[in-house]
């Protein structure tokens, strides 16, 4: 990595020595395109997350995961104005964010490039009550992207949603066409938002976690752990080592679960009924298994603000994983002998790496597309032990990628699940045999930082307390950035679960070539929801 | 565990003869998400995998509300989602069930705010509840049995078979059941 002057990554190798693995530091309006620049060139960085606070001014906080360093910068630069330099022209994956931020705090980026609506509703008619916002309303509402009806005298759009097929979220599609082939995607999520993050201020950590954790009911140990631990870094707090090793337990067991929810929809997307119900038979095992391990079939109340709540019930965990593994085992290896299953997922769906990397994304959507982001080998926290070794991913980038590393990381989970049960094997979890045509990924030089409470480099705002947190969750790195007042009540929580960057990457992968039939099973091998991006 | 089975059986036998009876085996159901978290469309699903089974009973899901005898309505009810969930209830042949499903849904997550109604009653008529967070696959079980009583009473009250001479309750459900 090039450090050079007073800039961000200059802050970091300063913050080398300091054992903290969050590096805050301020930057001018009129110095954020060129860092901004500087920071996405770096090797080894990407652009994790951004979002704004306050309205006078607006603060703009961008998130860069420096995933060799084993770090996270946040720059931090108030904006006076109502513009600011256009970051997603320098990092594409800021585009939604740009859009979000006008929507919230009205400031957007200069040269007056078209805002999607993202999260606010349209105004639902006269009399209705005024949709609250986290800074102050746009000068002009954002409006929602339709295509024209005809491109070049063939396509026209589809429209289909919001409400769709049994037992799937809301969701509405704008499909471009000719007739089959998918020409174009667009989205709307906003039929779904419910405010969490302005719900979340005023309330006190613990009583914000209630909400965070249904954010998205299937990432809420993952929410949940990103949250507690940004509000842990915000108050100085650390979980002792049993309740890290809890989380720990917890978050696979939600990977389990998760994975073998998205083998099942796989299958329901192919038509093809036997794997379906193969899956859902130990979908069905893992999520009782939760309820005997930890009380709730979707792990709901496992993780508190620094700790966790439940114990686990090791016993009912060492009697009833391997039974759910081996059934979803068996089922995988069938499923990857089938060809004509194998044959509907080649090529389906296809997310090249540059678009990995050009869209920020993460989790097994990135990994399947030769991008080996992994927050638990990348950044430390939690119980992970110093020579944890985890599934590199697969090449190729397609439906069935995605299949072969979802499978893969249910073997490491189990191996990972039963390490943390053993607290001699904790120094021991992975080895040669674990699955991945690349070889494991091992984070060998272990654990550098002891807790994320951030190191300011220069001094921050001058009121409250504020940290970030992280987890990796079964669709990938799940942020969320918590700033406490003088009270200890949120005065600003940002949540990002990971669908919040996957969904970007969707549209992509539908428009590889694809036809309507490849849709559902192209979202089913993303499976990431839809609550998750509309918070 | 012996007796929860057969619990579970007795339960199960009672609800595909009510089924059958009402329905002549084919009750037709439609999911609708109006904010939810995921986790209660995942238990729905789950009706179907073979631990449950809901076909057996006579329950199918349907994709199209005018073919959908009940609506399966989950989240808090989103303002702006009042419109989509209204033209689905009234595609809606009569006589017709909304339950709502799950605490988003009885109003146990979310306050009557700006963004959301806090609960399912704010929009659509709900004939039953179901609690839960979410409601495991087996609580949904129990309140589709509740609702199909519910059906029950609701086709009996319906204006052409109480005119009929000779008792319609009877011979509108003993066709189908044959």
């Amino acid at each position: 990595m090039t450090v050079t002057g007073t800039t961000p990554l200059s802050a970091v190798a300063a913050a080398a020595d300091t054992q903290g693995p969050v590096v805050v530091t301020d930057v001018s309006a009129a110095d954020l395109a060129g860092i901004t620049k500087e920071v996405a060139r770096a090797p080894g960085a990407r652009l994790a997350d951004m979002f704004a606070d306050g309205t006078d001014p607006v603060m703009l906080r961008l998130v860069w995961a420096l995933d060799s360093d084993q770090r996270y910068l946040i720059t931090q630069t108030p904006i006076d104005t109502d513009d600011y330099p256009a970051l997603s022209d320098i990092a594409p994956a800021a585009f939604v964010e740009e859009c979000e931020i006008y929507e919230q705090f009205g400031v957007r980026p200069v040269g007056g490039k078209p805002l999607n609506r993202v999260a606010i509703p349209p105004p639902l008619g006269q009399g209705d009550i005024d949709l609250p916002r986290l800074g102050r309303a746009p000068a002009e509402l954002p409006q929602d992207v339709h295509a024209p009806h005809v491109v070049g005298g063939q396509a026209f759009e589809f429209p289909f949603g919001p409400v769709r097929q049994v037992g799937v979220e809301s969701l509405y599609y704008g499909l471009v066409t000719s007739g089959e082939e998918v020409v174009d995607l667009y989205m709307f999520t906003w039929h779904k938002h419910r405010g969490l993050e302005w719900r979340t201020q005023g309330k006190t950590p613990a009583q914000a976690l209630f909400h965070v954790e249904r954010a998205e009911g299937l990432g809420a140990v993952a929410n949940g752990w990103a949250f507690a631990s940004a509000a842990e870094a915000a108050l100085g707090i650390e979980p002792s080592a049993p309740a890290q090793r809890c989380r720990a337990i917890a978050l696979e067991l939600e990977r389990l679960y998760n994975h073998a929810a998205a083998i099942a929809a796989l299958c329901q997307a192919c038509g093809l009924a036997v794997g379906r119900a193969a899956a859902e038979i130990a979908l069905e095992q893992l999520h009782r298994l939760n309820a005997a391990v930890f009380g709730h079939r979707y792990l709901f109340g496992v993780v508190d603000i620094g700790g966790a709540v439940v114990t686990p019930d090791t016993q009912a965990l060492r009697a009833g994983l391997p039974d759910a593994y081996g059934e979803l085992r068996r089922g995988g290896e069938a499923l990857l002998a089938t060809n004509s299953f194998v044959d509907r997922l080649e090529a389906t769906g296809t997310v090249t790496e540059e678009a990995a990397r050009r869209l920020g994304l993460v989790g097994p959507v990135a990994r399947a597309s030769g991008v080996a982001v992994d927050t638990r080998l990348d950044h430390c926290y939690g119980p992970y032990p110093g020579q944890l070794r985890l599934p590199a991913g697969q090449p190729g980038g397609d439906a069935l990628a995605r299949l072969k590393v979802m499978l893969d990381e249910v073997a490491a989970s189990v191996s990972l699940v039963n390490a943390l049960l053993d607290p001699v094997g904790l120094e021991q979890v992975g080895g040669s045999d674990l699955p991945g045509r690349s070889g494991p990924r091992s984070n060998t030089s272990g654990c550098e930082h002891s807790a994320n409470t951030p190191v300011r480099t220069r001094p921050g705002r001058p009121t409250g307390r504020s940290g970030l947190g992280w987890a990796e969750s079964s669709r990938g790195e799940s942020l969320a950035w918590v700033e406490l007042d003088s009270d200890g009540l949120i005065r600003r929580a940002r949540l990002r679960p990971a669908a919040v960057r996957n969904w970007r990457g969707f549209d992509d992968a539908c428009r590889s070539q694809n036809v309507f039939t490849d849709i559902p099973i192209i979202e089913a091998s993303f499976w990431l929801t839809v609550a998750g991006l509309a918070r | 565990m012996t007796a929860d089975i057969a619990i579970e059986e007795r339960a199960a036998a009672e609800l595909r003869r009510e089924v059958a009876r009402q329905f002549g085996r084919s009750l037709h159901i439609r999911t609708l998400d109006t904010g939810s978290c995921a986790a209660c469309e995942q238990e729905i699903r789950l009706l179907a995998a073979p631990h449950y089974d809901l076909h057996r009973l006579g329950f199918f899901f349907t994709p199209a509300p005018r073919h959908a005898d009940m609506l399966l309505v989950t989240g808090p009810m989103i303002r702006a989602f009042a419109v989509a969930a209204s033209k689905t209830y009234e595609a809606m042949p009569e006589p017709k069930l909304v339950v709502a499903t799950g605490a988003c849904a009885l109003g146990g997550v979310y306050p009557d705010d700006a963004f959301t109604y806090g609960r399912v009653d704010g929009v659509l008529p709900v004939d039953v509840w179901i609690p839960g967070c979410p409601p495991s696959p087996l609580a949904l079980l129990q309140g589709l049995l509740v609702a199909v009583g519910r059906l029950a009473e609701k086709v009996s009250g319906l204006s052409f078979i109480a005119r009929s001479p000779e008792g319609a309750h009877e011979d509108a459900t003993a066709g189908g059941a044959a």
